[in-house]
């Protein structure tokens, strides 16, 4: 473990890799079915995120504003603004959930959106999600709390083999998709909450863009607390399954930081071959430990010469950093977008809360950037390397599809930071 | 230093198309109901380009970081493209209760000693408009400590939509920066260029024949700009609105202020382009001048006709819907019948009076003027028999049920298609659509299906 860097604070970010609060409520709340994202604020935060989402999933995205304006800033607590848009929302579409989630603005105002939320008869969630506090994981994770306190119907018996999944904001479609599927080898049903494997996918059909076309029902949310498991993947999903707990006591719930690598991964096997009672993991599964076993072993020269950077959510961070180190890879410098009781425990050699001109100032520690699109130019004036992950990258496709987790997914990334790698020391004999 | 403006002056703008029709059309917000960018988005795309002057955006991590280095808008500036960074004060709780200024203050003063930039503009934003930081007396102080232009821009989110917020943008500029210096040399054709972002390159396209009839571009609002060009804006002979009707209240004010007449045109397709190259050579009233023009438009078409040819002998009898908004409503059209496609329905969904006008024209009598577009399209498509649909993302279904070629009109642009060149481009995508084989073998049914 690192030493965490907690420099005197710059008065402002260079080259931000912090996102929203809002943001992230709105990508959660598009994680469940036919769902409208309602963004209580001035219009641009809403319309930002519509771009930010649509740019990095390629997909139309469901959102909408309350609009507040300077006028209706000073007039009105939020009811007018509120009841006004779910009213226009409704009378044109049918949502099965309304998402409504606050931003700076509205937050500075002191709107009572509780108070509000209790006066409307649609099915809606409310969440405080100011923007001067948290980040995009934060965000995710408090929609995620607010939809288990609101939605959830307590409990008091489990189903068998019934299992939640909580992941972190970091986590692609494809990703949630693999561990429904791996969980799913040990006998379990799951859901997870949110479930973007089934509405930010990327498949084709006629998406009109103004409801979320796929994930997790709202009527399995009710039911969620049925679950014998819940099972929270990343520190800010920790305080989500103790939501769910709450609502039914009998649930057992088992915390995973991260999926990535091979440590990782066997702890989750070991969960779920306690948990089923299975002596051995399907055929499948045994296969692909093996296969990333000789992963390890084949990337382990290329990463074992690389020295990293990896910025991104602490949740994402996390992951990255220790499946690099399984392999010998050297993170030099981690980066997190805010603050995280996680951070204590990334493998890293120095940790910071920062941003891209900290990653500037630190050029000379390492070859190889794993971190957002931003950090492209970066790497082109320095000649690093860089691999994409993380919100937002604009520049490559198929993000949705990117695997990481699992020994499947580890593999491939494996040797995807392997080959960059290699990529890089080529370039630079040039 | 700049004052606020009056948002009630800005929205009662004379020279606002619909505002004859609609009164504050500009400005009206259904909550629920409503899209596109916020002011402070639309005083960062009006002035964000100048690449050599450091933007700093006062307010909570949303309006920056899910913004920067979202626009491709390049510059010859040879120093740091500050551009393309992201500066913010990123607020948190602390500064909503006890106030943001000394934050900023502080900022300001890691800028200068940073980045040096030749300016700063500060963008106030809803958080920091709404608890009151006074970032006119913060830009003030550091104005005198520093000597550079601090400039305050007022277009915090809430006060309306993008519109207005390159409005106000344009007026921050103007406030703060136009006039304070004077230009090394004039010459009798200087011009400035307002409301051209230089967006993938598009004012490279026309900027070295202007050079070439010895028209100089003086200063531009904003691409590919510069504070000390835009500081001496004001000895300019004439102002070229490029295709921003939002910029339009800036122009009648420097006309008051310096007399300086302004025109308004746009540099998409090939009649666009060379009526705008004619309007500025008119403008400037130099018979020399616009004799120089003419030979040049009729050099620059022949050579365009030249390389489209085998693109209009591809496109002949072919036909294409356009499902787009505002002025790339009709300017597409216009291009799109450059290269001798027949343009047979657009939409006029949410478009002004004189965009639809234009439609019209362009478009002709029998043309389709859609104001449902979702709903129609399909069926227009099938009377029509198009070849082609062009348009956001959420339309490619359509397309691939009714076995058509695509294009992503709002896809975030890569490549230019303005000016003369800019048409090969477009025509070379349009080819590549239509003989991509990938839209019928999408639609293929699964061998499960009947
Ligand atoms: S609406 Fe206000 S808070 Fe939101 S992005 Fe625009 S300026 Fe920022």
């Amino acid at each position: 473990m690192g030493e965490i860097i907690r420099k005197p604070r710059k008065p402002l970010q260079v080259n931000p890799i912090k996102l929203s609060q809002p943001m992230g409520a709105a990508l959660a709340f598009l994680g469940v079915n036919q769902c409208m994202p309602l963004m209580h604020g001035a219009l641009g935060c809403a319309s930002f995120t519509k771009v930010f989402l649509t740019r990095h999933f390629c997909e139309p995205i469901a959102i909408q504003t309350t609009a507040v304006t300077d006028v209706t800033a000073i007039l009105d607590g939020g009811d007018y603004n509120i009841a006004e848009s779910v009213k226009n929302i409704t009378t044109k579409v049918t949502p099965q959930l309304i998402g409504l989630h606050t931003t700076g603005l509205t937050e500075t105002k002191g709107d009572d959106i509780r108070g509000v939320a209790s006066r409307i008869d649609v099915p809606l969630v409310y969440v405080n999600t100011p923007d001067f506090e948290g980040g995009l994981e934060s965000g995710w994770a408090l929609a995620v709390k607010a939809m288990i306190r609101q939605l959830t119907a307590p409990a008091s018996q489990v189903q068998p083999r019934r299992l939640t999944l909580l992941p972190h904001v970091s986590l692609q479609p494809i990703e949630v998709e693999k561990l429904k599927e791996f969980v799913a080898l040990f006998g379990f049903e799951a859901w997870a909450l949110p479930d973007l494997s089934t509405s930010l996918d990327g498949y084709l059909g006629e998406k009109q863009g103004s409801l979320s076309s796929g994930g997790i029902e709202v009527a399995d949310i009710r039911s969620l607390a049925q679950s014998q498991i819940v099972v929270s993947i990343g520190e800010s999903m920790r305080g989500c399954a103790e939501a769910l707990r709450e609502k039914n006591p009998a649930m057992r719930h088992h915390h995973f930081p991260h999926l990535q690598g091979l440590a990782a991964t066997d702890a989750l096997v070991a969960m779920l071959l306690e948990e089923s009672g299975l002596e051995q993991p399907p055929a499948s599964v045994v296969r692909w430990r093996k296969r990333l076993q000789d992963a390890l072993l084949d990337t382990h020269f290329a990463l074992g010469q690389t020295r990293f950077l990896v910025a991104g959510e602490p949740d994402q961070l996390a992951g990255v950093c220790q499946a690099l180190g399984e392999a010998g890879g050297r993170v030099r410098v981690a980066i997190a977008t805010v603050e995280s009781p996680l951070l204590e425990q990334v493998v890293a050699e120095n940790i910071l809360v920062g941003d891209l001109e900290d990653a500037e100032h630190l050029v000379d520690d390492y070859d190889l950037m794993i971190c957002n699109f931003h950090g492209e130019a970066l790497a082109r004036r320095h000649h690093k390397g860089l691999m994409t992950r993380g919100f937002p990258n604009w520049e490559q496709i198929g993000n949705q599809l990117k695997n990481d987790l699992l020994y499947e997914g580890s593999c491939y990334f494996l040797f995807e930071a392997a080959n960059a790698a290699e990529e890089m020391r080529r370039h630079r004999k040039d | 230093m700049a004052k606020k403006p009056k948002i009630s002056e800005l929205l009662d703008e004379r020279a606002c198309a619909h505002s004859a029709t609609k009164k504050s059309a500009c400005n009206t917000q259904t909550p629920g109901a409503t899209t596109g960018g916020c002011a402070f988005e639309g005083a960062q795309i009006a002035l964000f380009p100048f690449a050599d002057a450091a933007h700093l955006v006062h307010g909570p991590i949303t309006c920056l970081g899910a913004s920067w280095e979202t626009r491709a808008t390049p510059t010859s500036h040879t120093g740091r493209d500050l551009t393309q960074m992201g500066f913010t004060t990123a607020v948190t709780t602390n500064d909503v209760v006890f106030g943001g200024e000394d934050k900023l203050r502080e900022a300001i003063d890691y800028l200068m000693e940073h980045y040096a930039p030749a300016a700063i503009f500060v963008y106030a934003t809803c958080v920091t408009a709404l608890i009151g930081d006074d970032i006119d007396a913060v830009c003030r102080q550091a104005q005198a400590k520093y000597g550079i232009p601090m400039v305050p821009v007022h277009a915090p989110g809430f006060v309306g939509s993008k519109n207005l917020g390159s409005r106000l943008g344009g007026e921050a500029a103007l406030a703060s920066l136009v006039g304070t210096l004077e230009p090394e040399t004039t010459t009798p054709f200087d011009i400035n260029l307002i409301g051209e972002y230089n967006v993938t390159g598009d004012m490279w396209q026309y900027t070295p024949l202007l050079e070439e009839l010895g028209i100089r571009v003086l200063a531009t609002l904003s691409g590919d700009g510069r504070i000390p060009a835009i500081r001496s804006a004001h000895r300019a002979k004439l102002n070229v609105i490029v295709c921003a009707k939002s910029l339009i209240s800036l122009t009648r004010k420097m006309q008051e202020q310096f007399g300086i007449p302004f025109i308004s045109l746009s540099f998409y397709g090939k009649r666009d382009t060379s009526s705008g190259l004619l309007a500025i050579a008119e403008a400037l009233g130099d018979t020399e001048l616009l004799a120089r023009t003419r030979r040049l438009i009729a050099r620059e078409e022949a050579a365009l006709d030249e390389k489209l040819r085998p693109y209009r002998a591809l496109f002949q009898g072919k036909k294409a819907i356009l499902n787009t908004g505002g002025n790339k409503s009709w300017s597409i059209a216009s291009a799109l019948q450059d290269l001798g496609i027949e343009v047979v329905a657009t939409s006029v969904r949410k478009a002004t009076e004189a965009d639809r006008e234009k439609a019209r024209e362009y478009l002709g009598e029998k043309g389709i003027l859609m104001t449902n577009p979702g709903a129609e399209q399909a069926r227009i498509i099938d009377q029509t028999r198009a070849d082609l649909l062009l348009a956001g993302g959420r339309s490619l279904y359509t397309a691939i049920k009714k076995r058509i070629a695509f294009i992503d009109v709002n896809q975030e642009k890569k490549k230019s298609y303005g000016g003369y060149q800019g048409l090969l481009n477009l025509a070379e995508d349009v080819k590549n659509a239509l003989e991509n084989p990938v839209f019928r073998i999408v639609a293929t049914r699964a061998p499960w299906e009947k």
